[in-house]
């Protein structure tokens, strides 16, 4: 069995010019619409709480909306997950405790009633509240201060006796969202109807942490694969392969971006992949330009590439078509991210594809035209022998 | 077939048999054993046969495959850090009424970890300032205007304050786990005021929250001294059970237990002290892992709990003019008295430091120590270097700091995944990798005929060793490690290809079907080279950058990689040669 039959001539890198504007056009539409519109973060990047339950009868999304409302869950997003029988959301909150700035207004309100107090400090980050007292207290008193302002608490913490002796140091801390979507809706019921599969629970500063570092992971392997390309072909190579990565990279973001997939630690797993496999296939392309220059020594580099890409047409046909195949299982059964995952992939295989024969090879034909320019303007400025 | 090839085909079935063999532990801790038993390693080893690889050789499943918490605190080292700039605020202000260049109050702004700097009379601010600032040399003047003052700690004692408080937590934590028994925890530090935690097979994230978010307990207690041959009587009056492993140790004459187990001692020794006597074991550090217990020993200690971290109010290690390192402890006014007439009725006895019931160290009482200061001298025992002994005096430092100074821990993230879900998560993943896989397979037996089958069994071969792989290096499968999994092998699939295409090419040209296999393989070698090492590279870099889910992703890419640039270029040449050359075929099937 065979796809190409015979052997193909197409002129690819006569079009790259038009090919190229495209994608640059593309590019842009998507870089400005990450920083205009912006990722749908996951709670691994954007904080929150995310809590997937799973009933134990029918019940529809609208339902458990209306029972998290009445129980006092207000910006609370409910979908339905898996298929309809399975009575399965995912909730999902902006706050990683109870304390919010309304809710710790509140608090310390609640707090500065209970006498003469000092300090009082809330660090919304960590979801606590700091104070000192003049006189000591008892926990006891001081939680229940605080849940009668509306915030659960999980733990007061007497943090002992102030240096300057002026009064007992407390911390209130509060207690997690899931908590309260716990309770705002078992509110009523004598035993709950469901259970909680998961929670899933990142703090502001975590989320940022992870962020940081998901995006550090794709510029130092960004860099390490430019030098290795540098080293191992020639420089004018390694530019052209960045390039194609960039492009795949900012692509395959924009399928995170125009979806409105969650953008999380798993669509950072599938951009590093994409690198993987973009800088693969266009090594492959370069690896036979490097050994087609050497057989075809006099012609130009463009048409060089020309007989290059069209030789490995039904490699990277095959290649991509297989990959895409493997993906197939991912597609059907993978749920939420693994399917993200699977579908991101699949747009990177096809663009990263694209972009070794258009992005990449142009890119090494301009460094190459001007590298000839240059040595043709030295060789002319050089003293002719006598 | 010359000797180089037998010598190539022997590897490749020594290989093929040693991952077949290396999967054993995974195949029963996967397949035979209980959910619930998965992560029993010791149960697992029993139900082994002999002659399989060690139990810990397993295939570990990520908490999302198998239900678990996984937990991100976040050490709350602002409050301790306003906390430290009170009490050196104090020192400031005690300082200049000692030299007495005037009178200051110190104040401390919670929020921006500032320190304001009041003078009684503004004329004395000028000399006020120049000393304190050539004095507490961890301050920084921020601003100063007539007799207000305020200074700011200076950055890298910040850093270097928030790095040892987020090493107390750790330790408090690790402590804590370890007492909870939980299998395979697994306790470590991420960025740098974070700890990360995952607890596999648990399923209550309040439970966990409590565990390890309320602050560590510290306590001061005496040890009963009264009968040093206490244990050793024990032991004498009821043997120790079968199998519990305790055996009797002396240190300056006071018999104790030991075992390495914690649960084997507090159950043995259950019952069988007096009432208001109870036994603490402490913790004999592993010297080959860090923050791992050997063993542990009984203390015998007076149920009263007299003094309680609350009441200190400093700990620091230095080496003394005995060339001694040293811990000096310091109390508040009430801590003081209350030491005071501890020390003075214990003088002879030992008392022992106790962190969240497990004891530290035991210390002998020489004499009544007054004014709330004392010190705890480390001495010199057997071969241990100085640096030892010192980091020793470190860490009791930091377990006294911990109870004293609460860098409390809150909860940053939490993740916590039914064992139902991971069970449905398993399931999928790997129906969706075996769908993959099977689709790959088949369109390349159809497609390249022999040679795709040949490649076909590399594919399969490569999926194993990918396991076996990652039982080795004892690295997590997670849910993006599947997909990992998957992409691994669609890259295998490349190899092949790319190899398959070149024969054609070959043949095309007229080459025999030798040449044509022997030119294919060569020329395709460097392709594959490079296309394989820059994935690596990009799977290095995501392993050494990144944390959970991506690290999982990493560990599948780097080791399926390797296992791919074996199979493809060595494993299938292998095949085909037997074809070609031995059975002097005069065609290639491809």
């Amino acid at each position: 069995m065979q796809i190409l039959k015979n052997k193909t001539n197409f002129d690819f890198i006569g079009k790259r010019k038009p090919a190229i504007f495209i994608s640059t056009l593309v590019n842009i539409a998507i870089l400005v619409g990450i920083a205009t519109v912006g990722f749908n973060y996951g709670v691994d990047f954007a904080g929150g709480t995310v809590v997937e339950l799973k009933f134990n009868h029918s019940i529809s999304a609208a339902d458990v909306r209306e029972r998290a409302q009445k129980g006092g869950l207000h910006d609370v997003s409910v979908q339905n997950i898996g298929s309809a029988d399975e009575n399965a959301f995912l909730l999902r909150m902006g706050g990683v405790t109870q304390l919010t700035e309304e809710n710790a207004e509140k608090a310390k309100k609640a707090i500065e009633a209970l006498g003469p107090m000092r300090n009082v400090y809330a660090d919304l980050a960590n979801g606590i509240i700091n104070f000192r007292s003049a006189t000591p207290m008892a926990a006891e008193t001081i939680k229940k201060a605080v849940e009668d302002s509306g915030t659960g608490v999980q733990e007061v913490r007497v943090l002992g006796e102030s240096q300057a002796g002026a009064g007992t140091d407390y911390q209130v801390v509060a207690s997690g969202m899931a908590d309260k979507v716990y309770s705002a809706l078992s509110a009523g019921l004598e035993k709950p109807d469901f259970e909680q599969r998961r929670v899933d629970y990142v703090g502001p500063q975590v989320g940022k942490q992870l962020r940081n570092r998901g995006v550090m992971a794709l510029l130092y392997s960004m860099v390490a694969i430019l030098i290795y390309v540098a080293f191992r072909f020639d420089f004018k190579f390694g530019p052209g392969a960045l390039l194609a990565m960039i492009h795949d990279v900012i692509m395959v973001a924009g399928y995170y971006l125009v979806s409105r997939r969650e953008f999380g630690l798993t669509a950072i797993a599938a951009l590093l992949t994409i690198v993987g496999y973009s800088v693969n296939d266009t090594i492959v392309i370069y690896d036979r330009i490097r050994e087609d220059m050497a057989k075809y020594k006099g012609k130009p580099l463009a048409e060089v590439i020309n007989i290059a890409v069209n030789d490995t047409l039904g490699r990277t046909i095959l290649t991509s078509g297989t990959t895409a195949l493997s993906l197939i299982g991912l597609l059907i059964f993978g749920v939420g991210e693994i399917f993200d995952f699977a579908m991101a992939m699949l747009v990177g295989i096809l663009v990263g594809t694209y972009s070794s024969v258009y992005i990449a090879s142009p890119l090494t034909i301009w460094l190459d035209e001007r590298a000839a320019a240059k040595e043709a303007r030295h060789r002319d400025g050089m003293p002719k022998p006598a | 077939m010359d000797r180089g090839w037998w010598w190539k085909f022997g590897m490749i079935v020594a290989v093929t048999l040693g991952t077949i063999w290396f999967l054993i532990p995974s195949y029963y801790s996967l397949v035979v054993m209980d959910r619930d038993q998965r992560n029993n390693l010791v149960l697992l080893q029993e139900r082994l046969p002999k002659w399989a690889p060690p139990a810990k050789y397993r295939l570990n499943l990520g908490l999302d495959l198998q239900g678990g918490i996984h937990m991100v605190m976040r050490v709350d080292t602002k409050t301790a850090l306003q906390k430290r700039t009170e009490r050196r605020g104090q020192q400031i202000a005690t300082y200049v009424a000692d030299k007495k260049l005037g009178e200051v109050t110190a104040d401390t702004d919670p929020e921006k970890l500032q320190l304001t700097l009041k003078a009684k009379d503004p004329a004395t601010m000028d000399a006020i300032e120049k000393d304190v600032l050539s004095t507490f040399g961890d301050f920084k003047r921020i601003s100063r205007s007539g007799d207000t003052l305020v200074l700011a700690p200076d950055e890298t004692q910040v850093n270097r304050f928030r790095e040892e408080a987020v090493d107390q937590a750790m330790l408090v934590i690790r402590r804590r786990i370890d007492k909870w028994g939980v299998a395979e925890v697994d306790v470590r530090k991420l960025g740098t005021d974070s700890i990360q935690i995952s607890l596999p097979g648990r399923s209550n994230p309040e439970q966990a929250k409590e565990l390890v978010g309320t602050t560590a307990q510290l306590e001061f207690r005496m040890v009963d001294d009264t009968n040093p041959q206490f244990f050793a009587q024990m032991l004498q009056n009821n043997p120790a059970p079968a199998g519990s492993d305790i055996t009797l140790t002396d240190e300056g004459g006071f018999s104790q237990l030991q075992s390495p187990s914690r649960e084997a001692l507090l159950e043995y020794t259950k019952g069988k002290v007096p009432e208001n006597r109870q036994v603490v074991t402490e913790c004999i550090a592993n010297p080959m892992k860090k923050n791992e217990c050997a063993s542990y020993r009984t203390y015998l200690l007076d149920k009263a709990v007299p003094l309680t971290g609350e009441s200190l109010s400093g700990a620091d290690a230095s080496v003394n003019q005995m060339n001694e390192p040293e811990v000096n402890i310091s109390f508040d006014p009430a801590g003081a008295r209350e030491f005071e007439k501890l020390t003075e009725a214990g003088v002879g006895r030992r008392m022992a430091i106790v962190l969240d019931d497990n004891v530290h160290t035991a210390p002998n009482i020489n004499e009544k120590i007054g004014g709330g200061r004392a010190r705890i001298t480390m001495g010199r025992m057997g071969a241990r270097t100085r640096e030892e002994w010192l980091g020793e005096a470190q860490t009791l430092a930091l377990v006294l700091k911990a109870g004293a100074l609460p860098a409390p821990v809150t909860v940053g993230e939490i993740r916590q995944v039914g064992a139902s879900l991971g069970d449905e998560l398993i399931k999928k993943g790997s129906l969706a990798a075996l769908v993959g896989l099977g689709l790959v397979v088949l369109f390349m037996a159809l497609y390249y005929r022999k040679a795709g089958i040949i490649a076909d069994i590399a594919l399969l071969l490569n999926g194993l060793l990918i396991l076996a792989g990652l039982a080795f290096f004892n690295a997590t499968l997670t849910l993006p490690g599947i997909a990992g999994f998957v992409l691994t092998l669609g890259i295998a699939v490349d190899a092949n290809v790319l190899i398959n295409e070149r024969i054609r090419e070959e043949l095309g040209h007229g080459k025999s079907a030798k040449a044509a296999v022997d030119q294919g393989y060569d020329r395709a070698f460097w392709t594959i080279f490079d296309a394989h090492v820059t994935a690596l590279i990009a799977g290095f870099i995501l392993f050494f950058t990144g944390t959970g889910p991506v690290r999982g992703f990493a560990t599948t890419l780097i080791v399926g990689l390797l296992a791919s640039l074996f199979t493809s270029i060595v494993v299938t040449r292998v095949i085909m040669t037997y074809f070609v050359h031995g059975k002097n075929a005069q065609t290639v099937s491809v």
